[in-house]
């Protein structure tokens, strides 16, 4: 298959990730990419987002390479850079790549990924302070994998990158009875097309969390695929995005109960002033048998402006009978009421439109358990709120 | 502050307003003044424009000033944003409180006490100087600390909500106080509690400007002035047995049309 010029950024490389063990994996997520291509609004998975229209925009996009830099290690943990992916450890050859073909964007980032990097926290370590994460350099594709052994605890702090284009693979694995947070932090990027893909399993009494602040790009799309495998496993997703401009911020979730007395927890809420667009699709499925499972999950959008769109998607397939299981979605704008009440008080304009859109996004900034990385996620979303409604930060 | 209310000159004075709703003529030449220090009461049935005239004095958006004048210690209001109509000292109890999840009526009397201030020019006051400035005024109007923690307004029972209100006007203090039918929906002990907290806000600098439909709150909040509305305009004035004469006779028997 030819690329088109827009295409060019899905193209394998001589530097390209390559070792013998991983060869059988790369060739599948190629063949995968082959068969699938570059995702556009007729695929239903993409409606909203339409990855190919956004590179033929981006008229032709220099492939390079991206660089990462992980900081805050703590003692004991094992960094395993992929350049040296021939010679890596038996975990990162048990997992890297194992869940990239379901999709061609995942599959893509496995087949023309050129760097990447593995970390492990072996069993009983629990990391006190955050591990950060930084991508940054040229535009092109990459690879991460976390791997948390039994009983071990990890937050990671994830910068994706700002070139023009990146499209992010990671894998997660969350052991028994571990603990793994995902805080990631993406200011807005108008002029990057930044696709990230986070596949993440949950062992026994385990538990993911994932934080998502997010001022969209040109567009950033969030793939987070999740499965609950064992009895006790949870999960809890929370976002807030406040986009402006011509901002395109779509995040996808798909949780997958595959197994009983699981739970998972995913809050979305938005902001959106401009001519942004927010997209939230989330998908809940509980396999048969996995009786015992219980699911909420809450997408809300605020429209700030008259061009601004919210598209809410949720979605349940439910194929056992004992379950709880609770999804909403809304969009609505801001309250006229509630504006004009707190003006009469002596409340400036822009400072009662921050308000009222701080009070909105809070509840999902609360669910971020570190006092500090949660003033720190307030401090990047009152930025953006301030810039949206006017008021000084 | 460049001006100070003149012991005799109307605080407020309204003349020949007229006022669009939706496209609709609501106020049809009011003409209406009042002083510092005086408290008058407006009465009228529904549909008559009560509302209108509160919102139209507090700047709502919708509310279409469309000929005459509304000027306040001398200066036209009608075209001033309702934050700014506030910092001058103009605050309205509303008929119907908003609610507002999210936002903590303690962060909300902070943020608008502050507002006010910073927008006359006074020092802003920290957390804790509001806190004592009010709790001390909740407790005689009932309002416990949990109220206060709670979102404004969001569970509270009708008569929580206008006691707020209160609550509100005794920490903003303004100068101009126009109270929209803060009887509606209120018990008699309620009511009572509503009225000493307005009572105890009676000062020599202070207008008030009391919009009921009933007289019952007039016994409890004595009126210098009563005024009735009708269609738009003020139909009759009198003393306080006005209040009286229209409980007892009916509008349509004392305003004949």
């Amino acid at each position: 298959m030819t690329a088109s010029p827009a295409e060019l950024i899905f193209q394998s490389s001589a530097r390209a990730l390559t070792a013998p063990w991983l060869a059988e994996r790369r060739a599948r997520a190629n063949e995968v990419f082959e068969r699938e291509g570059v995702p556009n609004r007729r695929i239903e998975d993409w409606k909203y987002t339409d990855l190919k229209q956004a590179l033929e925009a981006a008229n032709g996009i220099a492939p390079g390479r991206v660089e990462f830099a992980v900081a805050g290690l703590p003692s004991g943990a094992e960094l395993v850079d992929f350049a040296r992916l021939a010679e890596a450890p038996d975990w990162v050859r048990q997992h890297l790549g194992k869940s990239a073909a379901a999709q061609s964007i995942p599959a893509a980032s496995l087949a023309f990924g050129e760097s990447g990097f593995a970390l492990r926290i072996p069993k009983g370590l629990k990391a006190k302070e955050p591990v950060s994460v930084q991508f940054s350099g040229g535009s092109g594709h990459a690879r991460a994998l976390i791997v948390l052994e039994d009983r071990a605890e990890l937050a990671v702090e994830e910068t994706p990158s700002t070139a023009r284009f990146s499209n992010l693979g990671v894998e997660i694995v969350v052991g028994p009875g571990s603990r793994m947070t995902l805080l990631r932090f993406a200011d807005a990027a108008p002029d990057s097309i930044q696709l990230e893909d986070i596949a993440v399993r949950v062992a026994r009494d385990g538990e993911f969390r994932a934080h998502l602040v997010n001022g969209g790009a040109a567009p950033a799309r969030l793939n987070l695929r999740l499965t609950l495998r064992e009895p006790g496993a949870s999960a809890l997703l929370s976002g807030a995005s406040v986009l402006g401009g011509h901002a395109h911020a779509d995040v996808t979730t798909e949780i997958y109960h595959a197994s009983g007395e699981t739970r998972s927890v995913q809050l979305f809420k938005k902001v959106i002033g401009g001519t942004a667009r927010g997209v939230y699709q989330g998908k809940i499925t509980v396999a048969q048998g996995a009786n015992g499972s219980d699911s909420r999950q809450t997408a809300k959008a605020l429209l700030l402006e008259n061009g601004a769109e919210a598209d809410l998607k949720p979605e349940l397939e439910i194929l056992a009978d004992d379950v709880k299981c609770a999804h909403g979605a809304a969009v609505g704008d801001l309250d006229t009421e509630a504006l004009f009440y707190l003006r009469s008080r002596g409340v400036p304009e822009s400072e009662a439109r921050n308000l009222l859109v701080r009070a909105f996004l809070e509840d999902a900034l609360l669910l971020i358990e570190d006092e500090r990385l949660r003033a720190k996620a307030w401090a990047k979303v009152e930025r953006a709120v301030a810039s949206q409604t006017g008021a000084v930060a | 502050m460049k001006t100070r209310s003149h012991e005799t000159a109307p605080a407020l004075e309204i003349r020949d307003l007229h006022v669009r709703v939706g496209g609709q003529e609501i106020l049809r030449g009011l003409t209406l003044s009042l002083r510092a220090g005086e408290v008058h009461a407006i009465m009228g049935p529904n549909g008559s424009g009560k509302s209108t005239l509160s919102y139209a004095l507090a700047g709502r958006e919708g509310y279409e000033i469309t000929s005459g004048t509304i000027r306040y210690r001398g200066e036209d209001l009608s075209t001033l944003p309702p934050e700014v109509r506030a910092a001058k000292g103009v605050f309205l109890a509303m008929q119907y409180p908003v609610e507002i999840p999210g936002v903590t009526t303690l962060t909300f009397l902070k943020t608008a006490l502050n507002a006010q201030r910073r927008a006359r020019g006074e020092a802003e006051l920290d957390a804790l100087n509001v806190l004592k400035h009010v709790r001390a005024k909740a407790a005689q109007l009932k309002v416990s600390e949990e109220m206060l923690r709670r979102p404004i307004n969001v569970g509270f029972s009708g008569g929580e909500k206008k006691r707020l209100e209160i609550l509100q006007m005794q920490v903003l203090e303004p100068s101009l106080a126009i109270l929209d039918e803060t009887d509606s929906g209120l018990d008699i002990d309620a009511l009572k509690l509503v009225a000493t907290g307005v009572n105890a806000m009676r000062r020599h600098d202070r207008a008030m400007l009391v919009i009921t439909h009933y007289q019952r709150l007039l016994e409890h909040i004595v009126p210098d002035r009563v005024h009735v509305l009708l269609k738009g305009r003020i139909a009759a004035e009198g003393g306080k047995e006005l209040a009286l004469e229209l409980e007892k006779r009916g509008y349509e028997k004392v305003v004949p049309a």
